[in-house]
């Protein structure tokens, strides 16, 4: 393993440093924070408009351009239109690439959602409760919970659910317990997306963690980064700058 | 207790970050180790490349960014042993323009230590803005849509991409997806249309979504999340972090998180039973007055 160079060690520490600023915020909003924030939206920026610069416009336009294909105008054109929507006088101008962007796309979203979502999807809500029953029986533990049971609990779940949605009976008499079924499902769903948001925020929560404990280095560049004393002088210089500017502003 | 109950109600929520700090820490400082098993989704996902014969080419498209690193990237590193080591080519591509500095390194390192070079056994197109219209492209012509790969090079001109012009040409569609555009979009514009071999690594937030389309067939395997990720590396290192061969010196990251986000999770299900508890109890003593 070779030895760092300067500059990559100064780098480890700085993303230390911006991922404590950045945790910060869980005491209060405060300028090291604010600092870390505007960095990375800087950064972003910065990094979107040299991908899109070298991956999009230099192959796609000016290269082709330069090579006399005069094809290319029709992109640039559009492009330079889109601009003329600072224009107060001739913003009516950039109505044309717009229009051509929300047609393209329409067309594309109606087929893929059409094809792939809904026909696929109606199709896989009628289960074939039969082959369910050959291949899992009626709770199959190693295939998720497959088999009848879950299948009539799709059908009927998704019954409820659309009818819980469907306004032009009163939701009285059997239609109210219905309605509630919907609801009981519908709540069911939000809380296995929310289960899996939680799951999703911890992860990241632990790969920072895994970060400022090395645990993402090999033991040899970990050695040289020394993460877990960086975390702990940043951390203490951190909580120094939050005192510091919290006596600052009671006494202001 | 009463008093406890209503204080534990309107408790400081820093309380609650400074909890979950420790839940994270506390299992990372003393090796705490739970163990788990492997889903049927990863397990799909994994027998689908085990099948893959030496030689086919896999078009890996890496959609993710440093926010879903910790999530993806022990995926993402795993599957591309996993290809190299069974000597499948690989063809990357991404829709996200975060993640060039992210998947190129992984990727050269990974190709240099199973001996592959570039060109011959793997290529990495670029980023392609675009979204759903760029995937579209992606399934019709890919070298129209990448007339150039990252380095410069001629992409008809790459020996990894001879009789690879459509998105079908490929043995399978990897999708490791952080969001939009990913799984879901290249199921919903090419997947379909022309019958591909897909499979997915998705962030958790993503997961409940695309379980239907598992569920449905049209990806042959999901890998949701950080335990998805962690399984996977379950299958492709059984013996834990190898110690020889060229995945020596994998740290098995998501492997390592597992254990952690058990604990995290612990301690959120303790506060949820505790906050109903709580809020059960004094509603029923402010209703007798």
């Amino acid at each position: 393993m070779t030895a760092l160079t300067t500059i990559e060690l100064v780098g480890c520490w700085i993303s230390l440093a911006l991922t404590i600023c950045i945790l910060s915020f869980l005491y209060e909003d405060n300028p090291v924070y604010k600092l870390a924030e505007h960095l990375f939206l800087g950064v972003s920026i910065a990094i979107s408009v040299v991908e899109i610069y070298y991956g999009v416009m230099k192959p796609n336009l000016i290269e082709p351009l330069l090579g006399g294909e005069l094809l290319s105008l029709v992109p640039l054109v559009l492009v330079v239109m889109l601009f003329f929507k600072l224009h107060r006088k001739l913003s009516y101008l950039a109505r044309v690439p717009i229009a051509f962007i929300v047609a393209a796309y329409a067309g594309v979203k109606l087929t893929g959602e059409a094809n792939a979502n809904l026909m696929t999807q109606v199709a896989q809500s009628m289960p074939n409760l039969s082959q369910l029953w050959a291949d899992h029986g009626i709770w199959d533990w190693s295939a998720d919970g497959a088999g009848v049971f879950s299948g009539i609990a799709l059908v009927l779940g998704l019954s409820a659910c659309l009818l819980h949605f469907y306004f032009s009976a009163p939701h009285k008499k059997a239609m109210k317990y219905v309605s509630r079924f919907g609801i009981l499902t519908l709540m069911l769903s939000f809380g296995a997306s929310f289960g899996y948001t939680v799951m999703g925020r911890i992860s990241l929560a632990i790969g920072r963690a895994q970060e400022m404990m090395g645990l993402d280095k090999a033991p040899a560049v970990a050695e040289q980064v020394h993460p877990k004393t960086a975390t702990v002088l940043l951390t203490i210089a951190v909580i120094g700058f939050l005192v510091v500017w919290k006596k600052r502003q009671k006494t202001a | 207790m009463l008093d406890l109950l209503i204080k534990f109600q309107d408790m400081d929520r820093r309380w609650v970050f400074l909890g979950m700090g420790f839940a994270i820490l506390l299992p990372m400082l003393a090796n705490i180790t739970f163990g788990f098993e492997v889903d049927e989704r990863v397990q799909a996902l994994y027998d689908e490349v085990e099948a893959l014969p030496a030689g086919s080419t896999v078009l890996l498209s890496a959609d993710f960014d440093p926010a879903s690193r910790p999530e993806l990237d022990p995926f993402f590193r795993a599957h591309l042993h996993h290809l190299f080591r069974k000597d499948v080519k690989v063809v990357m591509v991404t829709l996200w323009e975060f993640a060039p500095p992210l998947i190129l390194p992984t990727t050269e390192e990974i190709a240099g230590k199973h001996g592959k070079e570039y060109g011959t056994d793997w290529a990495f197109l670029g980023y392609k803005p675009g979204k759903e219209l760029a995937i579209k492209a992606i399934g019709e012509n890919i070298p129209k849509t990448f007339p150039k790969d990252s380095r410069g090079n001629v992409t008809t001109a790459l020996p990894v991409m001879q009789g690879m012009k459509q998105a079908k040409d490929f043995a399978m569609l990897m999708s490791v997806s952080a969001g939009f555009p990913g799984t879901r979009e290249y199921v919903l514009q090419i997947q379909g249309q022309y019958n591909l071999k897909m499979g997915s690594s998705c962030t958790a937030v993503s997961a409940p979504d695309y379980i239907p389309f598992y569920k449905a067939g049209q990806l042959f395997g999901l890998a949701g999340g950080m335990p998805g990720s962690a399984q996977y590396e379950k299958l492709v290192f059984p013996d834990g972090p190898p110690t020889s061969g060229p995945a020596k010196g994998e740290r098995l990251l998501a492997t390592q998180a597992i254990n952690v986000l058990n604990l995290g999770h612990l301690f959120i299900i303790a506060l949820i039973v505790l906050g109903n508890i709580a809020f059960f109890i004094t509603r029923r003593i402010e209703d007798q007055g």
